[in-house]
């Protein structure tokens, strides 16, 4: 019970500073598609609409999640920051989903630029890059 | 019930005429397993050793708007005498979302009930090749694992305490009596009905939950044709009787759920009561029965690497609270599991159990003999391969 609690007392702790951010050595960045009035967004929404138990923005836009391959450093940053799951956690999540019929996962892109082009073209789209990658046309929100 | 779902319809969003181009979504697997007993044959014919244990499934989702998806799924299976690769659909589903707090789904369904039975037939998304079969017994699999008829469910954020998932469903189960005993003539559920709701607290991971289910269970049984003539003979049955006899069985399913998953890390426990009832119109051919089964495990796992995930459960079972002394009265089982993850789609199992009891176990595998005479301690060993995509 006490190794319970000091592991809950761990994942709390997990923080989100500026744009970026970071969990151990990875760091990422958060993009929406230009047209989205949010500049910010709740890391619990932001966990929600990637396991799609939220699907909707607040303005009531559809949200269009978009994932990087698993092996991917941003997408290792992003899981264990924001889904608070390791990759391979959240991948058997998505094998319950699919094959009791409940959902299937977000696409998988190959590269931080297909998810930046990705997010630009998609109203409600919202993706995770490299911190390093360029955003192009797409907005950066802070993960509160 | 029109009216409402046109006006349900208006109300909802508008849905996107982008998403009517969506691709077909297909995933399948193919999983290939091995059991072996120390003692006693257990869901195949296990003493000596038996491939009879394979899976074979492939589904395909389409999303014709944000709101609306349909999907299928097809199944075949083979565990000892069970399933014998007979092709099946396994679920088939209609799903119109209006928001995240409310969505319906006509069609072949599965059943909701605690945390794991939607997932039982899903190697690749837990660690154990056999979940907890206290609460999720695979013999049980066309019973339990999906309903014909419709749910509702959605999910329901509690500001600053959560959220709450809930799913409420009814229908009915198409039974195959084919491979039935020959004793039972016919075998039918009028209605199944239940639901699940559970409670995703503030610690991040934690949820709590509650299941429960009602199903019926309608019998023409004939009994052997020597005892009806010799209770006709004494007078304890009516002359005329030709049969079948119409038994009706209800039973009720509930189950207390508590999941932990952080990290790596998964803790769940689950405790279950199962009651059945059997109601027969002649007591001399078929005593009622009220019985009330008791189910509870307590499990755990870690990925320790990508590629390997160690497991652990202790898992009880007793086939009748009233009667828990005797060896066939109850099942005790502790059982650890490597899960190997070769690459992103192809994984194997190693999974070892020591059991006590033979509450679990089939005469009819067992030579017919009571399962009261069979080996009280014995050990199971499985292997298992699953590739999917």
């Amino acid at each position: 019970m006490l190794a319970l609690g000091a592991l809950a007392w761990l994942t709390a702790l997990g923080s989100f500073p500026g744009a970026s951010a970071v969990a151990g050595e990875t760091e990422f960045r958060v993009i929406v598609d230009p047209d989205n009035s949010t500049t910010s967004a709740p890391r619990e929404l932001l966990a929600e609409a990637f396991l799609k138990t939220s699907t909707r923005w607040p303005d009531g836009e559809l949200i269009r999640p978009v994932d990087q391959r698993p092996e991917s450093t941003a997408r290792k940053g992003f899981s264990q920051s924001v889904l608070k799951r390791s990759v391979g956690a959240i991948r058997s999540y998505w094998q319950q989903r699919i094959f009791s019929g409940r959902d299937v996962p977000p696409p998988e892109l190959d590269s931080d630029d297909a998810i930046v082009r990705y997010v630009s073209e998609h109203r409600g789209a919202v993706g995770y890059v490299s911190a390093s990658t360029r955003s192009g046309r797409t907005k950066v929100v802070t993960v509160k | 019930m029109c009216c409402a779902g046109a006006f349900l319809f208006a109300l909802a969003p508008t849905a996107h005429a982008e998403d009517a181009s969506s691709p077909v979504e297909v995933h399948g697997f193919v999983s290939q397993g091995f059991i072996k007993t120390t003692e006693n044959n257990y869901l195949a014919d296990s003493k000596r050793g038996s491939f009879e244990f394979a899976e074979v499934g492939v589904n395909f989702t389409k999303s014709f708007t944000d709101q609306l998806r349909v999907g299928l799924q097809l199944f075949t299976r083979d565990l000892g005498p069970i399933g014998n690769y007979t092709p099946q659909l396994d679920w088939f589903y209609l799903d119109y979302r209006f928001w995240d707090w409310l969505g319906i789904r006509a069609g072949r369904t599965k059943l909701p009930f605690g945390l794991y039975n939607e997932t039982n037939d899903i190697d690749s998304a837990r660690v154990p090749i056999l979940l907890p079969q206290s609460v999720y017994p695979i013999t049980s699999r066309d019973y339990l694992l999906a309903q014909t008829g419709a749910e509702l469910y959605g999910r329901v954020p509690l500001e600053g305490a959560g959220s709450l998932e809930y799913r409420a469903y009814g229908g009915t189960i198409y039974l195959d009596t084919t491979a039935s005993a020959s004793t039972i003539a016919r075998l039918t559920v009028p209605y199944v009905v239940g639901g699940r709701l559970i409670w995703q607290t503030p610690l991040e991971g934690l949820q709590v939950g509650g299941s429960v289910q009602a199903i019926r269970l309608d019998l023409d049984y004939q009994p052997p044709a020597a005892l009806v003539t010799k209770l006709q003979m004494d007078g304890s049955l009516p002359a005329d009787f030709r049969g079948p006899l119409k038994i009706e069985a209800p039973v009720l399913l509930t189950v207390g759920s508590v999941e932990y998953q952080t990290g790596d890390l998964l803790l769940a426990a689950e405790y279950s009561r199962w009651r059945a009832k059997l109601e027969s119109p002649i007591q001399v051919l078929v005593a009622d029965t009220d019985t009330v089964s008791e189910r509870g495990y307590l499990m755990t796992s870690y990925r320790t690497a990508p590629w390997l995930s160690p497991g652990l459960y202790y898992s009880v079972f007793f086939k009748d609270v009233d009667h828990r002394s005797g060896r066939d009265a109850y099942q005790h089982d502790v059982a650890a599991t490597l899960r190997f993850d070769l690459t992103d789609h192809w994984l194997l199992k190693l999974e070892g159990h020591y059991m006590h009891g033979t509450g679990a176990l089939a005469s009819a595998q067992n030579d017919n003999q009571p399962t009261k005479t069979l080996a009280a301690d014995w050990g199971l060993l499985l292997l298992k391969t699953t590739a999917y995509f």
